[in-house]
């Protein structure tokens, strides 16, 4: 049930979760933008900080923020691996048979995970405290200058807002396949390699039948509902920008710019 | 050999906002050979309960006994994989487990995967396939192509061709018609008596508990409200009203036959002798 | 004049079988409609040619008298709502709220009058204190009575439910069933349900029997009941009432062939001998 919390929106109520979708995508934009420009470590240490604070704010507990960035071990200590590797700047700080590793590698690899720590917490900042509609909203909204050009704004953002509602059903359905054909004596772990190709296969061929179903289905209650892509529809949700909401873009922009600061000049 | 849940307790998503005590304290020991049909509300505990015989879920506290496997809160068991052939698992619409381009090779999937022989699985799975009713002709076929029943079916020999000692089933019938439902039902009741297989299957129908299954296990709450008889269970309709659960027609005819003051033996378990016994009570023509 | 009305309507998902084949029948406006027969016997097909969901090979559909067309698909659409088996897959919204507003933003409701709307429908079918909940948070049955609220929003003529009520437990199914009765009651909606459920096809007005796409019959239930050829063929279930009724012939009681429980149980009250 649910250990897989990436993307996924916790309902509270907190002064984060009432900011406007708008406010907190670009304050998002301006923090990712932030995070890949080399500041240093003062840098990364004052944009922590204020995730940190975000967080606090959001009252999503800290364990929640650890679990969202657990899919994500595998990869980093993969990084390393191949960073050790490759990387040959530095002092070689140990050698391991005819392996050295450098100082160079650590310092890179620390470098990527801090990023994409960072990454994955303000993501979360974002998916955590808003729920998908009025994401969707937002983007639809923060799109409409676009739209003049012939971007589909309000396509995308109906695209996006249907993925994020349907992705916990899938993961359900994931783990209920998976149960199924561990029941029928498939091993997910262990087992030679063409076992688990075909153990891998036992479970993407069901997700995508039954994935295609659901799509089917949606359409049909979209449409009997009377949906019709481009078509003019009104809105439930009316954004509305607020002091708090101003302040959170000028806010995050103003952290971005202090970034720039520090990259520049410390 | 037994199968048994010794205070069982099952708790989901520990230490998280979410968590949850899907089974609380159970002790439960299912009678082998026979049909026991486990029932409850939404929510109750029945899904959790027997996914714990197969150990797709291990117990957060006690202990269970399948067959000669002991699994208890806390350890980590190794070599699930024999207890997974003895103890056939089929979950709700199964059909969405079905993955080989062919009926033939997805059923022989369960086989191969506990070391039998290409030869000894396709043996095996056809033989599931005709126990289940899926002639020679749907074989070569790929699984997209069978109707919705057919599916079932295939999915159900997949799990058959394992050749389980017990066969535990989660809502098999939901969604067939009322032929198709008969006609699964029957095929789980010779299984059972024929073939020898326990029985252990999760249904909210009534009619079925009443017309198929030999025990009743009734989970509230994540525990275990009730375990008797069918014949116990159907004999005063207050037991299943007070838990809650519509009797089946029959029984509700013969209560509102009792009502309306005729005298209706508690033994009437068909149509034809609540006839006969109502019969012998009214002016009859001819 | 019909509400709905289907005149020779074949249909094909392939192009070689048709699912739907020569199927004529009529429906009174208000009438409780229910569309019986085996699975893959063509209702859900039907139902969703009604909707104007899939497009008919050839015959033709008249909803309140006007034929089906692509150019009036959305106008006449809208006087129909189609209530599906799957409670997840038809929840569009993030919460209850969101979902029914769905529906009216389709229809361009401006937005002020929206939240009246919601409640007021919301309320009908018993979802008022969850408007806020998310889908994962509701039972099937409370997300099968959200997409019946979702669908009432629109003010339809016609409701269909294709079988609405066949993936929930016996509350869920029981509750739905009444929510569908006091609607049908209260709107004067004309109902068009699919289902195995036989207590539902015993008290509805019309049923329709679908095998293998073909018509088998349009009737009253009674009528539908009354061969023992045709329900053995078409595999469908029969009332308990039903059975015992013919039981009590063989035993030489001559009771009238009755759809429910307790109309048997008044009719044998009659002929009980006096003690």
């Amino acid at each position: 049930m649910g250990s897989f919390v990436l993307g996924k929106y916790i309902a509270l109520d907190s002064p984060v979760h009432r900011l406007d979708p708008r406010a907190k995508i670009v304050a998002m934009l301006a923090m990712l933008i932030a995070i890949f420009i080399p500041a240093g470590w003062y840098g990364y240490a004052v944009l922590f900080a204020a995730v940190a604070g975000v967080i606090l704010l959001s009252k999503l507990s800290f364990t929640f923020i650890w679990k969202s960035m657990k899919p994500m071990l595998f990869m980093m200590v993969f990084l390393f691996i191949m960073n050790c590797f490759v990387i040959r700047t530095g002092e070689v700080l140990v050698t391991v048979g005819k392996i050295s590793i450098y100082s160079g590698a650590v310092m890179q690899t620390l470098y990527i995970i801090v990023r994409l720590l960072l990454m994955i917490m303000i993501t979360t900042c974002l998916t955590a405290t808003t729920k998908p509609l009025d994401m969707t909203l937002g983007i639809e909204d923060l799109l409409k200058p676009a739209s003049r050009i012939g971007v589909p704004g309000h396509e995308i953002a109906m695209l996006i807002s249907i993925a994020l509602r349907f992705i916990p059903d899938l993961i359900e359905e994931t783990t209920r396949i998976m149960k199924a054909q561990e029941s029928r004596g498939v091993d997910m772990k262990e087992g030679k390699f063409s076992e688990k190709i075909s153990a891998i296969l036992s479970l993407i061929v069901p997700l995508f039948v039954s994935a295609f179903q659901r799509a089917d289905d949606l359409a049909n209650a979209m449409e009997a509902r009377g949906y019709a892509p481009g078509e003019k529809r009104t809105r439930y949700k009316v954004l509305k920008m607020r002091v708090w909401d101003w302040l959170t873009v000028i806010g995050a922009n103003a952290l971005l710019a202090g970034t720039i600061v520090i990259a520049r000049f410390l | 050999m037994p199968i048994a849940f010794e205070k069982v307790s099952h708790v989901y998503s520990t230490g998280t906002p979410y968590e949850f005590k899907a089974l609380d304290g159970v002790d439960l020991a299912f009678t082998e050979g026979r049909m026991t049909a486990v029932i409850g509300r939404t929510g109750s505990g029945k899904s959790t309960l027997v996914q714990h015989l197969n150990a797709l879920l291990l117990p957060s506290e006690g202990t269970v006994r399948v067959l000669d496997r002991e699994i208890t809160a806390g350890s980590t068991p190794k070599g699930l994989k024999k207890l997974r052939g003895d103890v056939g698992l089929i979950f709700q619409f199964p059909e969405y487990q079905l993955f080989e381009e062919t009926v033939l090779k997805d059923v022989s999937f369960g086989p191969k995967n506990f070391g039998a022989s290409e030869e000894d699985a396709r043996k095996r799975a056809k033989q599931a396939l005709r126990l289940c009713g899926l002639e020679e002709q749907y074989d070569e076929r790929s699984p997209l192509e069978l109707s919705g029943g057919q599916k079932r079916r295939a999915a159900i020999a997949g799990v058959l061709a394992m050749d389980p000692k017990v066969l535990v089933l989660d809502e098999p019938t939901a969604g067939l018609d009322p032929r198709g439902t008969e006609e699964m039902m029957k095929l789980f009741r010779t299984l059972n008596k024929k073939n020898n297989k326990t029985i252990i299957i999760v249904t909210h129908d009534m009619e079925q508990v009443f017309q198929y299954c030999d025990e009743v296990v009734v989970m509230a709450d994540g525990k275990v409200a009730a375990h008797m008889s069918t014949d116990e269970f159907f004999a005063d309709s207050s037991v299943c009203r007070g838990l809650g659960i519509l009797p089946p027609a029959i029984i509700r005819t013969c209560d509102a036959l009792r009502e309306a003051g005729f005298d209706i033996p508690k033994e009437i378990r068909t149509s034809a002798a609540l006839a006969k016994c109502v019969a012998q009570q009214v002016r009859r023509h001819g | 004049m019909a509400a709905v009305e289907v005149k020779n309507l074949t249909f094909s998902y392939d192009g070689r079988t048709n699912a739907v084949e020569d199927v004529t029948f009529s429906v009174e406006p208000g009438a409780y409609c229910t569309i019986v027969g085996r699975n893959g016997s063509g209702k859900s097909t039907v139902a969703k040619l009604i909707a104007g969901l899939l497009d008919r090979k050839s015959g033709e559909i008249l909803i309140e008298g006007i034929p089906l067309q692509k150019s009036n698909l959305l106008e006449l659409r809208s006087r129909i709502g189609i209530v599906f088996q799957n409670p997840d897959n038809q929840f569009i919204g993030s919460t209850v709220r969101d979902d029914i507003a769905f529906g009216l933003e389709n229809h361009c409701v401006p937005q002020e009058e929206m939240d009246g709307i919601i409640e007021r429908f919301a309320s009908e079918v018993g979802m008022s204190r969850y408007l806020d909940s998310e889908p994962a948070r509701l039972s099937g049955g409370q997300k099968q009575r959200v997409a019946i609220a979702g669908v009432l929003a629109m003010h339809p003529d016609i409701l269909i439910f294709d079988e609405a009520t066949s993936m929930l437990d016996p509350q869920g199914k029981d509750r739905i069933k009444q929510v569908i009765r006091d609607l049908h009651k209260d709107h004067a909606l004309t109902i068009l349900s699919i289902t195995h459920d036989i207590e539902e096809v015993g008290m509805s007005d019309q049923v329709v029997l679908l095998d293998q796409g073909k018509l088998v019959i349009s009737d009253t239930p009674e009528a539908v009941f009354s061969s023992e050829e045709r329900i053995r063929r078409t595999g469908l279930d029969v009332p308990f009432s039903l059975k015992l009724v013919k039981e009590l012939r063989r035993y030489g009681v001559k009771v009238d062939p009755v759809l429910q429980t307790d109309m048997l149980v008044e009719e044998l009250c009659r002929l009980r001998l006096k003690k």
